[in-house]
């Protein structure tokens, strides 16, 4: 059960930051905005990789503590955290030479969703509901 | 004609040195300034500065400060703060666009110099003391200077809130002739 998960939490982690970084890169093509020297492609890729390991622990523990009601509370505080985590962003002070941070959230918040889409997207390929 | 020399020389000088005038170098502000700010609460830049500088080490009485900053260019590192410090609550940016300090005198002090002036922010015109140094430089010279400004007598936010009154305040502008 649990690699399944932690196989499923890598890989969806490791898309979600390929998606975060495509992101990234189309988000500076169009805003020219350059946040790379604190969102560089591998913090994206690290951090997204980091949710998908978190995830993949908390969906073992939950499936095994709450049985068939485990993934119901899983998606739901996945989901919700994700929501939380908006406000990282938000609350982010960036240095100071930094010119425009006010399209610094517009950036990032996106990003913190890519780990739960991506693993709910690729779910059902690695766990199949009993 | 030898009785009229010496009075005819007193008189050359006398109207001589009536055109003698000591005047401050003019200085241009250079690439490279900063104007910080901070508080426990809140730090930050602003970006936009100019004016007019005419400073002389050996006779800084008869230097002059004309400056400006533009509130719109502050800088907090967060685009939310941005957005409050320039709003009515704060600087109120859309209604006072500058801030600007025009010096009154300018005298030599044991540390370096002081310059009184007028700084006039948020609509308030106060009197204000900032000490300062400066330096030559290969390419001209560096003003810095570090003080501290009462945001609550300017009316800049409510005073006494979350951020404190007693606002650090820290310049440093190379100048080039």
């Amino acid at each position: 059960m649990f690699n399944r998960s932690l196989l499923l939490g890598i890989i969806s982690g490791v898309l979600a930051g390929i998606a975060g970084i495509i992101y990234a890169r189309i988000y500076y093509k169009i805003n020219e905005a350059d946040f790379s020297v604190v969102v560089s492609s591998i913090r994206i890729l690290s951090a997204s990789l980091f949710g998908g390991v978190l995830a993949a622990m908390g969906y073992t523990l939950l499936s095994r503590w709450l049985k068939t009601r485990g993934e119901i509370v899983f998606n739901f505080l996945f989901t919700l955290m994700s929501f939380a985590s908006m406000l990282l962003p938000i609350a982010y002070k960036l240095p100071l030479n930094l010119e425009t941070p006010d399209l610094f959230p517009g950036m990032v918040i996106p990003m913190h969703f890519f780990p739960a889409l991506s693993w709910y997207t690729l779910k059902p390929l690695f766990i199949r509901n009993r | 004609m030898r009785r009229l020399s010496t009075p005819l020389l007193a008189i050359v000088l006398l109207a001589g040195s009536a055109f003698t005038f000591i005047s401050a170098d003019n200085w241009q502000i250079a690439e490279g300034y900063s104007i910080t700010f901070s508080s426990d609460e809140a730090s930050g830049i602003f970006k936009g500065f100019k004016g007019a500088i005419a400073f002389d080490e050996q006779h800084p009485a008869t230097a002059k400060f004309d400056v400006t900053i533009d509130v719109a260019s502050i800088n907090t590192g967060n685009g939310l703060q941005n957005k409050h410090a320039k709003s009515d609550e704060w600087f109120d940016a859309a209604k006072y666009p500058q801030i600007h300090f025009a010096s009154q005198k300018i005298v030599k002090t044991p540390f370096g110099y002081q310059v009184t002036g007028d700084l006039e922010m948020h609509g308030v015109k106060k009197p204000l003391s900032i000490p300062f140094t400066f330096k030559r430089t290969a390419n001209g010279g560096l003003f810095a200077g570090v003080f501290t400004v009462n945001r609550a007598d300017f009316r800049v936010g409510k005073p006494g809130g979350e951020v404190s009154d007693q606002i650090k305040l820290e310049v440093s502008v190379p100048v080039t002739k």
